[in-house]
């Protein structure tokens, strides 16, 4: 990589969070030379400062949190010494910024054409028709067909890959010399993040510009970076080449971050035959819109059938509206499908009404995503975990008792019990859930996107303890996730689907090693980090040992 | 913070609380005044600052001090009670409408949206003349075309809950969906309801105002509006027979926004700068 002199040099950055936060420094001293014509990439988990940094370099610091020492040196100016006013004129012209949400960072009443060209008579004097001839090029050069009709269009009208896209035609609209990136891929599906990523490294080699890009995932960072800065807790702890740092990780805590991302070096074999504990055949969900005056319906899901073994984990991967969640919700009868049948210990839980559903409710249990919106916020974890129990008409002195065993087998403190939801971390909190869950001693849990809202390093014990319980207590587990690398981990079989139907079934090793269909290549192609982080011959790494 | 800590750095929500509180403890304390609101006590018509009768007498010559303090009990009884007569209905259509939705939620909103086009005071004079003026006619009569606003309130919290992960987890539980409604979903719906509840009490206290002015309520009770309704033949000779118990529906009902702003403030820390 040719690297040209120092474009942005941050010294001893230090920032201060208003008082009564977790902390009093967001950023701690933190030094990063960016250089003209690379990606330097802040990677680190949710609270490390990294996008709180990026924000200062861009000015935009949330209300209440102030740059209390250092400097950001662009091109031999210290941009913290700028007035508003100064610093405004650089925003967009020359630093430019994309963010994780684009549907968010988009103005949602304003076509995108006129976004982009707002954007660029901001700062210069333009025609109308050239601004828009201007905006309409961009849009081309991102690879987005029909670029002059998407002028027209609103974000809503658009995928989130092409509003990431737009966002991006944006940023670039008056040459910055500075990209700065926040996470633009981490809300989309893994075959548009890597297309995003492509785009982005792409776009950056053509024009020579600087890219900050924040991240948290390793997989990105070996794709994207030349330069890598690790920060936790606010501090730069390592940085470096991105053949260094990935190679030859100085710090502890780089080694585990790498650790932590799933790379597919551990997979399950398939259990032996075995009669299955669930058998689901034909099921379809259909949403119909509008009450009165309905419109056609959606199906959601589309004749699906699988099986599931005692002890046995089944991954179901798709990217998002491939009814990977409506299938799991059906399953569990929070949904009721329009056909097909689901065989549960020789009852079809299809045809079930309220009244027989709930003595089967017990034996199917699941885990959520979001870790703060799957707990009552106003229950204590007692409440919350001896729940199952008290509704099952279990003694709640003895739900309790039992309860307190059930956090130390998840990993908590049973002084967690009188204690509200909010004052857990993320991964926590996941504890809690499965403890909830678990409490009912059910036959099959459902883990509906588990790991996805968590860090690299808690995503990591999160997967490891549910394989443990899944094995102590001989569960049959439904594992839905988006994520190939964390199927890798977990799953003893996967089944991938694709706009409500399932493309294909088959032993987790097969799926990776020999995937019989384009769709799950590209899914596995997608996979950030795949050249430089997995071992060369995944097949050699299979488990060898049956269970 | 502490929710007491926020609530009372709103200088009007001191302020309300103070007002309030003073009109509350005047209510409870009228017996101790030692006459009836009825009681004669001299010539009427005399100025506030009349020894003897620092508030004035009215047009029968009844202490003012008094009546307003006797007004104060049926003011606060009447919004209040009216007032949780509408909330248990507003909470109880408005959880099964949005937690339920569909045909349901169709039907109970329907139902609502009745009561919410007829002209609701006149609906209220005709509810209180059919059912003979008194306080009980009066208090089921505001709470029966009040209770919209609450189930509509109650109506948008849930449907925003129920769709939350906790609720599909209790589902999946086993619980009843009687417990899900008033243990998972009602408690983290109380904020807005408190919030409407205190503005609803003070506009419960107008309506009663204008129902005894009207001379429609207890014959029995004296109220600010019947003391205004009585006075209003002397309202140009002796100003202090309208415009005190006047005085306190304002400070009251103004008392009561001041607190419900001041809930809302504290009861919603994510508006809080």
């Amino acid at each position: 990589m040719t690297q040209g002199a120092s474009l942005v040099s941050i010294r001893d950055l230090t920032v201060a969070l208003p008082p009564g936060a977790d902390r009093a420094l967001a950023v701690e001293k933190v030094s990063l030379e960016i250089g003209g014509n690379e990606i330097v990439c802040i990677v680190g988990e949710s609270g490390s400062g990294k996008s709180i940094a990026a924000h200062a370099v861009m000015g935009l610091l949330p209300r209440g949190v102030q740059v209390t020492g250092g400097e950001i040196l662009f091109d031999g100016a210290d941009l913290l010494k700028l007035q508003p006013e100064a610093m405004r004129r650089r925003r967009g012209r020359d630093i430019a910024m994309i963010f994780q949400d684009p549907m968010a960072a988009l103005n949602p009443v304003v076509a995108i054409g006129a976004q982009i060209v707002e954007q660029i008579h901001a700062h210069r004097a333009m025609p109308q028709t050239a601004a828009l001839a201007l905006a309409a090029g961009l849009l081309g050069q991102m690879g987005l067909r029909d670029a002059r009709g998407l002028l027209k269009a609103y974000p809503h009208q658009l995928s989130g890959g092409q509003r990431q896209r737009a966002m991006i035609a944006m940023a670039l609209s008056l040459s910055p010399r500075l990209l700065i990136a926040d996470e633009p891929t981490t809300a989309l599906d893994v075959t548009t993040q890597a297309q995003i990523l492509q785009l982005i490294k792409t776009i950056q080699a053509e024009r020579g510009m600087s890219v900050l890009f924040i991240t948290h995932d390793f997989g990105v960072v070996a794709d994207m970076a030349d330069r890598v800065a690790v920060m936790r807790h606010g501090r730069v702890l390592e940085s470096g080449t991105a053949a260094k740092v990935l190679g030859e990780p100085a710090h502890a805590y780089t080694r585990a971050l790498i650790a932590a991302v799933p790379k597919g070096d551990n997979i399950l074999p398939p259990l032996p035959e075995a009669p299955p504990l669930m058998a689901v055949t034909g099921l379809t969900k259909r949403f119909r819109r509008g009450g009165f005056f309905a419109r056609p319906a959606t199906t959601v899901v589309d004749a699906v059938s699988l099986t599931l073994k005692r002890g046995e984990t089944l991954g179901i991967v798709g990217e998002s509206g491939s009814g990977k969640s409506t299938l799991a919700r059906c399953v569990i009868r929070l949904l009721d499908p329009e056909e097909g049948e689901i065989l549960f210990d020789g009852a079809d839980l299809a045809r079930l009404g309220p009244k027989g559903l709930r003595p089967v409710r017990r034996r199917i249990q699941m885990v959520f995503q979001d870790p703060f919106s799957s707990l009552n916020p106003r229950h204590t974890v007692a409440d919350i975990v001896t729940a199952g129990p008290r509704a099952h008409g279990e003694d709640a002195r003895l739900a309790r008792a039992r309860a307190i065993d059930m956090l130390r087998l998840v990993g908590l403190n049973p002084e967690a019990m009188d204690r509200l939801p909010h004052q857990f971390s993320g991964g926590q909190r996941q504890r809690i859930g499965l403890a909830r869950a678990l409490m009912l001693k059910p036959d099959v849990l459902i883990a509906d996107e588990p790991v996805s809202a968590l860090d690299a390093t808690v995503q990591a014990q999160v997967l490891k303890l549910l394989d443990d319980v899944r094995r102590q207590m001989n569960l049959a587990m439904l594992f839905i996730t988006h994520d190939m690398r964390v199927a890798a981990e977990v799953c003893h079989r996967v089944m991938v689907m694709r706009h409500g139907q399932v493309v294909e079934t088959g032993p987790t090793r097969d799926i990776f090693t020999a995937p019989g269909s384009d769709y799950t290549r590209s899914l596995l192609a997608a996979i950030p980090g795949r050249a430089r982080l997995e071992p060369a011959d995944p097949a050699q790494n299979i488990r060898q040992t049956m269970e | 913070m502490s929710f007491a800590r926020r609530f009372f750095s709103r200088p009007t929500a001191l302020i309300g609380f103070v007002l309030f509180a003073a009109i509350a403890i005047a209510a409870l304390l009228a017996p101790l005044l030692g006459r009836g609101p009825f009681a004669i006590v001299g010539m009427p018509l005399l100025p506030p600052g009349t020894p003897g009768v620092f508030a004035g007498s009215d047009v029968l010559g009844r202490d003012m001090a008094v009546g307003l303090a006797y007004g104060a009990r049926v003011s606060l009884l009447v919004g209040i009670a009216s007032t949780a007569g509408a909330v248990g209905i507003g909470v109880l259509l408005g959880a099964v409408a949005g937690y339920y939705g569909g045909l349901v939620d169709d039907l109970l909103m329907r139902v609502t949206e009745f009561f919410q086009i007829i002209p609701s005071f006149v609906l209220l004079m005709v509810l209180v003349a059919f059912l003979q003026p008194s306080l009980g006619s009066a208090v089921i009569g505001i709470a029966l075309v009040t209770w919209p606003q609450a189930a509509r309130v109650v109506r948008g919290e849930f449907l925003s809950l129920r769709s939350r992960e906790f609720v599909a987890a209790a589902r999946i539980l086993g619980e009843s969906d009687a417990r899900i409604i008033f243990t998972q979903i009602l408690p983290n719906a109380l904020p807005p309801i408190v919030v409407v509840g205190s503005m609803m009490v003070g506009s419960a206290i107008l309506t009663e105002s204008a129902l005894s002015f009207l001379g429609l309520g207890d014959p029995n009770l004296l109220s600010w509006g019947s003391m205004i309704g009585g006075a209003r033949s002397a309202m140009w000779v002796a100003w202090w027979t309208t415009v005190l118990p006047g005085l306190a529906i304002v400070v009251t009902v103004l008392a009561l926004n001041f607190i419900g702003d001041g809930l809302n403030d504290a009861l919603n820390p994510r508006r809080r700068q």
